[in-house]
């Protein structure tokens, strides 16, 4: 669309619009800190972030006869004679590990299983609170992939799935495929999965507002890390044509003959596939040569406002679609793209319109999974989980600001984990089968019942109020 | 060593997928040492991915140069150029080098050691390993090999797999260290 291509009359308004965006950055960095602190004494406050509660009644030591011994032993030779009874008479049907190494913790890098536990105590919270799921922060010492997979192998009889987080890549891919294979319960990767999950749903409203379909869709994927690598798998498993599909990196347009490609099948076999499939008709070059005539571009790759140009965005087809989903900073700036010429734009973060964010994934993907008592979590439940999203959005209405439910809108979650539930029904690898509503009703109870948890905690005094910013005192929680 | 084994057998056709093998070898001629050079240096420079003593030299394209062109005249030597098929029909996409060596003390008493087999990742799968292989075997079996030997970083082990799955076995090591 060469109408669109900013001419110099415009630099002073390009000008104008960085320096804005500078301060808007700057600002934002302040924000942050801020919010570091505040972070820190309520950690030293807190003192962790969940912890176990009884979900039983405790009248006096004397019921610790059936909760525990002499009673219990019939319960355990019940599960020794049926393995699968662990999934009907304990917990193991709701609780989780989310295990990390610390290799890839947000963006701060390898910095080890110790510090990677605040942040595996906030996502235990967010399963909780949002999914209704009890799941166990679980970080672990190893470094090898092998170490990895053997450590969850072995910890795998006491959790119902597993979340596999912050785990670098490429040995992320890895780890998840073996385990995936090994264990008789889902095991997920959410910086895979979650993310792919919640491209895909916005994308395939991105592809409904703009009348395409994902068969005739020219689509470049911006990165190549554990996101882009899954959602190029998801993306052809929603029908992308392969050849339409091409992936940019560091390098440039990712090809069978790029010389560094022997070098990935020897350490990221997952990139090294994706670069013999993709890219039908040979492009080569950089992301502009790769943008030539795409409807969509998919970007998580590299927090800077400047690593997409307008330019980029004018050489693509008319009314393209651009996600720009790197944090905290996206890859372009939405206004920046839509002067552009693109038609929809989405981000990661929650201030602008059409936010891809995997927490509309993935407690709703567990809560359906952990409610069938599923055997595994293969990539159409992945995609059933991402087209049940996209579908509450189009009932609520398509526009170019309302791709996707937002987090507020919780009451979608529990139709997202039926829609799970029921495509493990379908696949055969539910262990408790149940009708479409008994799942609805059955997540609807579990994803409710937190917040009046946490509620009733709070009014009954037994979690402490929040205390207030700058507060002078050390004093610890009951 | 060799290139043409996969980490993981494919789960989905790629762009060149087609049940014949996508490729054809043929002796190599003086002609074709130009576009063998950059695949023998594709070659060398992931041997460098294995072993720091692997460390391809500065002078490599030109080394590479003249090796080809002594090989494709040594009757010791078997050099064959893989071409591709159809609308790639003469491009050099790949080859495999092997020598003949006197075995003084064993028997058989001549081996055929395949030194370097290349292919481009597009032209790989489909059986293509197993095909260049046999081919290269029947070549050294022709000038009198009794045995056939492959010889690659030992930390490949996409190429210890491929080999092993063809009945190689180790049969002698090179240990090294820097002096």
């Amino acid at each position: 669309m060469a109408e669109s291509v900013p001419v110099p009359v415009e630099a002073g308004r390009e000008a104008r619009r960085r320096t804005r965006a500078n301060r808007a950055a700057a600002r934002r960095e302040d924000e942050t800190d801020q919010l570091g602190r505040r972070a820190v004494e309520l950690a030293r406050f807190y003192a962790g972030k969940i912890e176990t509660v009884p979900k039983v009644p405790v009248r006096s030591l004397h019921d610790f006869s059936l909760w525990y011994t002499p009673g219990i032993a019939a319960v355990s030779r019940t599960i020794e004679a049926d393995a699968e009874e662990s999934f009907n008479l304990t917990g193991r049907w709701n609780t989780i590990a989310i295990v990390t190494d610390g290799s890839r913790v947000l963006g701060l890098g390898d910095i080890g299983p110790e510090a990677a536990l605040p942040v595996m105590e906030g996502k235990a919270l967010l399963f909780k609170w949002l999914g209704g799921v009890d799941a166990v922060p679980i970080p672990i010492r190893v470094s090898s992939p092998d170490a990895i997979i053997e450590t969850v192998e072995r910890l795998a009889p006491a959790f119902g799935g597993i979340n596999l987080e912050d785990i670098a890549s490429p040995k992320c891919f890895g780890i998840l495929e073996q385990l995936q294979h090994r264990l008789p319960i889902p095991v997920w990767h959410d910086d895979q999965l979650g993310t792919a999950a919640a491209t895909i749903a916005g994308l395939i409203n991105a592809l409904t507002l703009t009348n395409r379909a994902v068969r005739e869709t020219r689509t470049v994927l911006l990165g190549a890390g554990a996101a882009n690598i899954a959602t190029a798998r998801l993306l052809l498993a929603l029908g992308h044509d392969p050849h339409k599909l091409s992936l940019v990196d560091q390098k440039g347009v990712l090809h069978a003959e790029r010389t560094d490609v022997d070098e990935l099948m020897l350490r990221n076999p997952w990139k090294y596939r994706l670069a013999l499939k993709t890219n039908g008709g040979g492009r080569t070059g950089d992301l502009a040569a790769a943008l030539e005539g795409a409807d969509v571009l998919l970007a998580a790759s590299t927090p800077d406002p400047n690593t997409i140009r307008p330019e980029h965005v004018a050489r693509m087809a008319k009314g393209p679609i651009v996600f720009a989903l790197a944090n905290p900073v996206p890859e372009i700036w939405p206004d920046v793209a839509r002067d552009a010429g693109a038609a929809v734009v989405a981000t990661g973060r929650s201030d602008f319109p059409n936010q891809v964010n995997n927490s509309l994934i993935f407690p709703a993907v567990f809560r359906g999974v952990l409610d069938a008592r599923a055997r595994s979590i293969p990539d159409e439940i992945v995609l059933a989980a991402a087209r049940e999203l996209a579908r509450h959005a189009e009932d609520r209405g398509l526009s170019t600001t309302h791709l996707l439910p937002t987090m507020e809108e919780t009451e979608v979650f529990p139709y997202v984990a039926a829609a799970v539930a029921d495509a493990t029904v379908a696949k055969g690898i539910a262990r408790l089968r149940l009708t479409h509503d008994e799942y609805l009703e059955g997540a609807r109870t579990r994803m409710g019942r937190s917040a009046r948890l946490v509620r009733a905690l709070v009014r009954s005094h037994l979690t402490a109020p929040m205390p207030r910013p700058h507060s002078p005192t050390r004093r610890r929680s009951p | 060593m060799t290139a043409a084994g996969e980490p993981t057998p494919p789960t989905t056709p790629g762009p060149t997928d087609s049940t014949s093998i996508p490729i054809h070898l043929r002796p190599a001629r003086a002609a074709d040492v130009s576009a063998l050079v950059p695949l023998l240096l594709r070659l060398k420079r992931l041997n460098e991915e294995f072993d720091p003593l692997l460390r391809v030299r500065d002078d490599a394209e030109s080394q590479a140069r003249e090796i080809l062109k002594a090989t494709i005249n040594d009757p010791k030597a078997v050099l064959l150029a893989a071409e591709g098929v159809g609308p790639d029909k003469d491009k050099v996409v790949g080859f495999v080098n092997a020598v003949l060596r006197e075995r003084a003390f064993y028997a058989p008493p001549v081996e055929g050691v395949i030194v370097d087999i290349y292919l481009l990742p597009l032209y790989r799968r489909h059986g293509v390993g197993e095909y260049i292989l046999k081919e290269v075997s029947a070549a050294l079996k022709a000038k009198g090999a009794g045995v056939v030997i492959a010889e690659f970083p030992a930390q490949n082990e996409i190429a210890v797999r491929f080999y092993a799955k063809r009945g190689f076995r180790p049969i002698t090591a090179r240990h090294a260290r820097l002096l």
